[in-house]
Order: C-alpha cells, then structure tokens, then sequence
C-alpha cells in the first residue's frame, strides 16, 4: 500500500469541493428554473373551462341563467346552461351562486332572482327534453 | 492557467433544465380564478348567449355591456353577430340568434330596444360588490320554501329604521318601441343578372352605417319568414334577400320596428331580347 501524502490529500480535498460546487450550481440552476417558470414566465392557460372561474364571475352567471329564466320559465333550458360548470348538479350550481350573492351584497331583488332559479332547479325533473 | 468550470457551469444548466421541466410540465401554475376572457371558443359562445337571453330578460343594456366586456372581444358587436350567424347556419335555435342579433342592434344602436324589468343594478362589475344587503338574508333553507318570490323579512330593530325597503321589480308592460327604421326607400328592378323575384332589404342606423344582424320579417298569405341582415358581408353588413315566389303578395317588416312596406309582388320584366322574367325590388330601410 503506497503511502499517502499530502499531495493526495489536498487533491482529494480540492475534488470534495468542486463536487460541492457542482451540487451547488445544480441547486442554483433549478432555483431560477422554478422561479423563471412559476413567476417570471409562467405557463399560460387559454382554453379553459368555466369551472375555473372565479366565484364572482360564477354567480353572475348563475344571475344570467336566472334572469332569462324568469322570462323563459324554461327549467331545462337553464339546466342546460348551468351544467357548463361540469360535474355539479343544476340545483347545487345555483345555490352556490345564491350563497355567493347572499354573501356579497348583491341587490334583493338579483337574490330573488336566483332563489326562484334554485326553487325551480331541486324542483326540476333531470330530464332534457 | 486556472480551467474553466465547466462542470459547474454545466450543473447550473442542467438543474436550471430540471427546474423549468417542472414548472412547466410536471407542476405547472395551477388555475383557478380564471376570467372569462380565458374561456376556450365554445364556452365564450355559450357565454354570449346567456347574456343576450338574460338581456332579452331584463332589458338592461349596461349590465349586458359589462358583461360582454368580460369577454374581452376585439369587436363585441361583431362578435354576436358572428355568432347569431353561426348559430342560424348551423340550424341551432333561432331564438338565440334572435336573441344575440338583438343584443348587438341595442349596443349598435346605443339605445335600449327592450323594455327594462328590472331595477338598476348598483354594481354591473360582478366582482367586489360595494354596497352591503339592506335586509336581513333571507333564510338559507330555501329548500321547502312554498313562494317562487319569497318575501323578504326586515330585522327588527328597536332603533329606527334607517334602510328604506327598495319596491320589489315588477314586470310592467312598457310599450312597444315605436318605428324606428323608416322605410326611405323602395325600388323595383329589371336586372336580368339577378336571380328571379330577388328581394333585396338594405338596413342603415342614424349614422348612415349599415346594421348587420336586423331581423326581418316576411310574411305572405299562407307563411312567414325570418331572416336577418348581414349573413352575405361581402354585399354589405345591411344585406340580407329574399327569393319571391311569382303572384305572391308579400310584407316586410323589420323585428325591432319598421314602417311596413306592404303589397310587394315580383315585378314582371322583360330583357332587350324580349324574354319576360321576374324583376326585383329593393327595400331600404333607415332609423331616422
């Protein structure tokens, strides 16, 4: 076995450290790539789906379907337009979008509005004609 | 002479690849609380015609503007009547186009061509309300609630009241608006190029420009027809024709209101070689 010098030993050291700076560099490189991609230049959405929009913008939707359906007296026909929210039933949309204008101030007669669009949506048969 | 590192510089680019691979494709931005400028085409569509049925209800022509904005179209005029012709073209319900076509005559115009039946609305912006509810909520158990229009219960308070009770909406009757196309003009013509009994309906608003997506309807004897303006672009947003049958008497009217022009016939032409064919008329219409 050859004997270990201190030209070894520093060799050795200095190989540690470089390593260690690879980890860090590596380290560095993914901190910028994460913040580059989640804030500088995030990944742009289009095309989405109406679930994804905010609760204000979904109750005044759900308005939207109650207005017309209080001159259309169509149950289906508003069923229809709430189920662009996806999975959720008619009658759930609409109260959530009745909570949502209880909560936020909207005009009395706007709640009214969608009280009668909730009535009618839990009365509602399910069956698309 | 000192090497150049290249193996750290090749880590920080490695790790910076790794870091974008994740924020990109692996755990992108997650949405929600999207606008609805966001929306993909076809939920944009669907979009447009609840707000031109909730204007068809309401008749509240800031609240659908604002609403329309939400939308962030270039054109929102264009872009409803893009769709009506959409939706007329692919046989969908004429009640929606109708519906679109007249949101888009109203912002055109800028005048409100429906009765309005509903109180003003304080806030159009659907977010951030400002004004707080005057009345006590009303129950939320609205499950076994017997009133389609349930009454609205004031809190009482041993303090005076201080909020006054806003009258409930009724649906009054508003008039019909009035006339407000005039028929300013009405040609008969001889063209042997055009096709037999062509009717021709030309639309101008005050400004002189024309309307596209004006409902017109006509009706003869045994049936009546709807059809609108501007589905031919490259003959003028104002354009829209009729073919009419020979011997038929026919009257045209314009949906929003229109001097009628009545007792329209085919003309019978005949062309420099002596054949007789069926002539045209021209109608022109313009709001005053």
């Amino acid at each position: 076995m050859p004997p270990i010098t201190c030209s070894d030993i520093h060799s050795n050291m200095m190989r540690s450290k470089r390593w260690a700076f690879v980890l860090l560099a590596l380290i560095i490189g993914i901190g910028i790539g994460l913040i580059y991609g989640w804030v500088i230049d995030p990944v742009e959405f289009y095309d989405l789906t109406p679930d994804t929009l905010r609760a204000d913008y979904k109750a005044d939707y759900v308005l939207m379907v109650a207005e017309a359906y209080r001159l259309e007296q169509d149950p289906a026909l508003a069923a229809q337009r709430l189920a662009i929210f996806g999975a959720q039933s008619p009658s759930s949309i609409a109260a959530e979008g009745l909570n949502y204008a209880r909560a936020n101030g909207f005009s009395d007669a706007d709640i009214a509005l969608i009280q009668e669009l909730v009535i009618a949506m839990q009365s509602w048969s399910g069956i698309f004609p | 002479m000192k090497q150049f590192p290249w193996d750290i510089l090749l880590a920080l680019l490695a790790g910076l690849g790794l870091g974008l691979v994740y924020s990109w494709l692996i755990s992108p931005v997650r949405v929600y609380d999207s606008e609805p400028a966001a929306l993909r085409a076809d939920f944009k569509d669907q979009y447009r015609t609840v707000i031109a049925a909730a204007y068809a209800a309401t008749g509240n022509l800031p609240r659908a503007q604002a609403r329309l904005s939400l939308l962030k179209d270039p054109n929102p005029i264009e872009a409803l009547n893009a769709q009506a012709q959409r939706t007329l073209a692919s046989g969908g319900s004429l009640t929606q186009a109708d519906q679109l076509a007249a949101l888009a005559l109203a912002l055109q115009t800028g005048t409100n061509l429906l009765p309005v039946s509903t109180p003003h609305i304080e806030n159009t912006e659907p977010s951030s309300p400002t004004f707080p509810p005057t009345f006590t909520p009303i129950p939320t158990d609205v499950f076994f609630t017997p009133s389609e229009t349930p009454e609205i219960i004031e809190t009482p308070s041993p303090e005076p009241v201080i909020n006054i009770p806003t009258p409930r909406p009724t649906r009054t009757p508003v008039p019909t608006v009035g006339a407000p196309f005039a028929l300013i003009a009405q040609d008969t013509l001889c063209d042997p190029n055009l096709p037999d009994g062509l009717l021709q309906v030309m639309v101008f608003g005050a400004n002189r420009r024309q309307l596209p997506g004006v409902k017109i309807i006509i009706t003869w004897e045994t049936g009546e027809e709807q059809f609108f303006t501007g589905l031919k672009p490259e003959l003028g947003n104002g354009y829209a024709d009729f073919l009419m049958r020979p011997d038929t008497i026919y009257t045209v009217q314009l949906a929003a209101g229109s001097d009628i022009a009545a007792n329209l016939v085919a003309p019978s032409c005949q062309s420099p070689s002596g054949e007789t064919f069926l002539g045209s008329i021209k109608l022109t219409f313009q709001q005053p």
